[in-house]
């Protein structure tokens, strides 16, 4: 009997080709897109920091911390020129900007004004900049001891004596000023800030499930049919779900946004604060809305069940928040990786909450991530369209 | 009422309705059969609006039905077999859903749900959720929505799949009401029972054509039937086996008809000499089929034969 019953279970499970989806593709995907996102991450010879540098002081010692800095495989210089933008517009993670009179602070104890000015692209978290900040410090301080050293050798070829070496300021404060892109001076992002975007994004697309499945039992049981023969059209009937889900996802915004702001801090980490404007801040949900509800319409139309719904739904969720940097940050994706990751709606998504949390971005900054959301939400609705009233014909 | 003439519908190389001609008057209960694939849900699809048709033309109240799509549908109700309805809405939530949809006056709505949960007995249940209701109850919320319109033709699809007799009952009376409101009815069922206690008129479709037409009764006096009817006053069924066990062609329907194998003149007066010396009187005599079923029965499997 329990034969009988291993039987049935293994070839009811073989023949279900959501469940296998789910079961071996899904992880298999899954691995694939998570180890080829971090692989730099555990490589030893591929750089994990994309740096820029901006010399003004144009001197032996500003040349010599730069060549430092490019013999450190763990980082890539990127060449840019003044007038230079914002670290994400030039497409790093870090600018240096070394000070006209750097060189100064080698030779006078009470130099001012001559720290190295560091920029930093807001979605850069504090371990990020940590080691950052560890390869300039080390670049810096070796430079100063070669400097202490040749100074301490050329005395004694022409004294023949030795002078007792002088005190080093290192007081890292000094060397270094850290300026968030973006921020106030001194201001920091927070991890509350750096997360919530991702929650946020992921969350608005599991609206699939719910609507997906309803719709599904709505096709299933005719009631779609019973709709039609109602005179009720197909963008009347697209537009009754597109309007309560957005309501639905504007909802879901604004309670994650609260528990950023107030539920977080009872817990002893940092308040969430929306750094951008509110209007952005609005414009990129309904966008990203559009987007989720748009995918789920089409998956709905797609499949033909709602096991199957739930299945692939939360496939493509997860799969799209592994690719679209949800789940791994996309700065430290290898650079195909970065560029594949615009495939994901999520990551346009991403990008557009980020402009608004960290980036203090305007509704001009987020234009091109709500274009995007838009058309894809546009396109998934009209393939959506084309396949129910193929089906719904097919059907009749 | 519905008037169809010569239309034809294709799906690729397959014809699904080939040249079918028919015509619906006013006020009747028009039973629709055919086996699966003969081509009825097609037709309703079409006459719903659901799908275009090839070639042929169809009226509706007098209306080309392509050109006056939306004006014929406000007046006609589609209730389809499956449970089209929201689980998880209550009675009322449902019919005013569906009421509201159809962009229906707001009094005129009211009138219309108060007169579908009367006709469908609903009153009791109207806060209830739909998925808390019986197999009979969901039928009948089902066929409710399908009078929020107060349509002129409504067509029914199989609506008593899966309930029990009583139920069932219930329901064909409830459809039978609708003639009396002047509702066209066009009725869809595999359950020729029903059928035949229901409609005026039947058509029998098979492989996308019209094979037999007309009211019940002129349907099952067919003088090329091989058997012959004989209706008699009701006699007790025990009685009817014994008296005529003499004789194996002659067989009980119920207890008010024997069907006789035969029509040959040899046949028929030994049946009725032993009817005489038996007593049983009879009142009536008819060639023809018995029940609707044997006729379906033998018109489509013949028409599969002749395929």
């Amino acid at each position: 009997m329990f034969k009988a019953m291993l039987i049935k279970e293994f070839l009811l499970v073989s023949r279900d080709k959501h469940a296998l989806a789910a079961l071996f593709i899904m992880p298999a995907v899954f691995i694939l897109i998570m180890s080829l996102a971090l692989k730099d991450v555990f490589n030893e010879e591929k750089a994990l920091i994309e740096y820029a540098v901006i010399d003004k002081d144009s001197s032996l010692e500003s040349y010599a911390i730069i060549s430092k800095l490019r013999a450190n495989k763990m980082m890539n210089e990127h060449n840019i020129s003044a007038p230079y933008g914002k670290p994400k517009e030039e497409g790093v993670q870090f600018i240096v900007v070394i000070p006209k009179g750097f060189k100064s602070q080698f030779t006078q104890s009470d130099a001012n004004n001559t720290a190295l000015q560091i920029e930093v692209a807001a979605d850069i978290g504090q371990s990020h900049l940590m080691l950052f900040k560890t390869q300039i410090l080390s670049a810096v301080m070796q430079t100063r001891l070669d400097a202490i050293n040749l100074a301490q050798e050329m005395q004694h070829a022409r004294s023949g004596k030795r002078e007792a070496a002088q005190k080093i300021d290192f007081d890292e404060k000094k060397m270094m000023k850290i300026q968030y892109a973006a921020l106030d001076e001194g201001e920091k992002p927070t991890s509350t800030q750096q997360s919530v975007p991702s929650w946020i994004v992921f969350g608005l697309f599991f609206v699939i499930i719910p609507m997906s499945t309803i719709f599904i039992s709505e096709r299933k049981q005719n009631t779609l049919m019973r709709l039609s023969t109602m005179n009720v059209s197909l963008p009347v009937l697209f537009g009754g779900k597109i309007i309560p889900y957005m309501l639905i996802n504007q909802l879901q915004v604004w309670v994650m946004i609260a528990v950023g702001m107030f539920v977080v801090p009872l817990f002893g980490a940092a308040p969430l604060t929306i750094g951008g404007d509110i209007l952005a801040l609005v414009a990129i949900s309904l966008a990203l809305s559009l987007s989720a509800i748009g995918l789920s319409i089409l998956i709905a139309t797609v499949v033909d069940s709602v096991e199957q719904a739930t299945t692939i739904g939360g496939i493509i969720n997860i799969l799209l928040g592994a690719i679209g940097g949800v789940m791994v940050p996309k700065f430290v994706m290898p650079e195909f990786m970065r560029e594949f990751a615009n495939v994901s709606p999520m990551s346009w998504g991403l990008e557009g909450f980020l402009d608004v949390f960290l980036r203090r971005g305007t509704l001009n900054d987020v234009m091109y991530e709500v274009g995007g959301l838009l058309v894809f939400g546009l396109v998934s609705l009209i393939l959506a369209a084309i396949i129910f009233n193929y089906k719904i014909r097919r059907v009749a | 009422m519905v008037k169809i003439e010569h239309l034809t519908k294709r799906y690729g190389d397959k014809v699904a309705l080939d040249d079918l001609t028919l015509e619906i008057k006013s006020g009747t209960i028009f039973g629709l059969l055919g086996p699966n694939g003969a081509g009825k849900t097609t037709l309703i699809s079409i006459l719903n609006g659901l799908t275009k048709f090839d070639e042929g033309r169809v009226e509706v109240f007098g209306l080309p039905l392509e050109k006056n799509l939306h004006e014929i549908r406000k007046r006609c109700a589609l209730v389809p077999q499956t449970l089209a309805f929201y689980e998880n809405l209550s009675v009322i939530e449902n019919l005013r859903f569906f009421g509201g949809i159809q962009n229906i006056e707001k009094k005129v709505l009211e009138q219309n749900i108060d007169y579908a949960v009367e006709t469908n007995r609903l009153s009791s249940m109207l806060h209830q959720k739909a998925s808390t209701l019986s197999g009979g109850q969901k039928r009948r919320l089902n066929i409710a929505i399908g009078l929020l319109n107060d349509p002129d033709i409504l067509f029914f699809d199989e609506p008593t799949v899966g309930i029990d007799p009583e139920s069932r009952n219930e329901i064909l009376e409830t459809i039978v009401s609708f003639k009396a409101a002047d509702k066209t009815v066009i009725y869809t069922s595999h359950y020729m029972p029903e059928i035949e206690k229901i409609c005026d008129e039947v058509a029998i479709i098979n492989a996308g054509k019209i094979i037999r037409q007309g009211t019940i009764e002129s349907m099952l006096s067919n003088e090329s039937a091989d058997q012959l009817i004989l209706e008699i006053y009701e006699t007790p069924r025990e009685r009817l086996s014994l008296e005529i066990s003499s004789m194996e062609r002659l067989s009980i329907v119920d207890e008010s008809t024997l069907m006789l194998e035969g029509k040959d003149a040899q046949s028929v007066s030994a049946a009725l000499e032993l009817l005489e010396s038996k007593k049983i009187k009879v009142r009536n005599i008819r060639y023809g089929t018995t029940t609707l079923e044997s006729l379906f029965i033998s018109l489509t499997s013949k028409g599969r034969a002749d395929v």
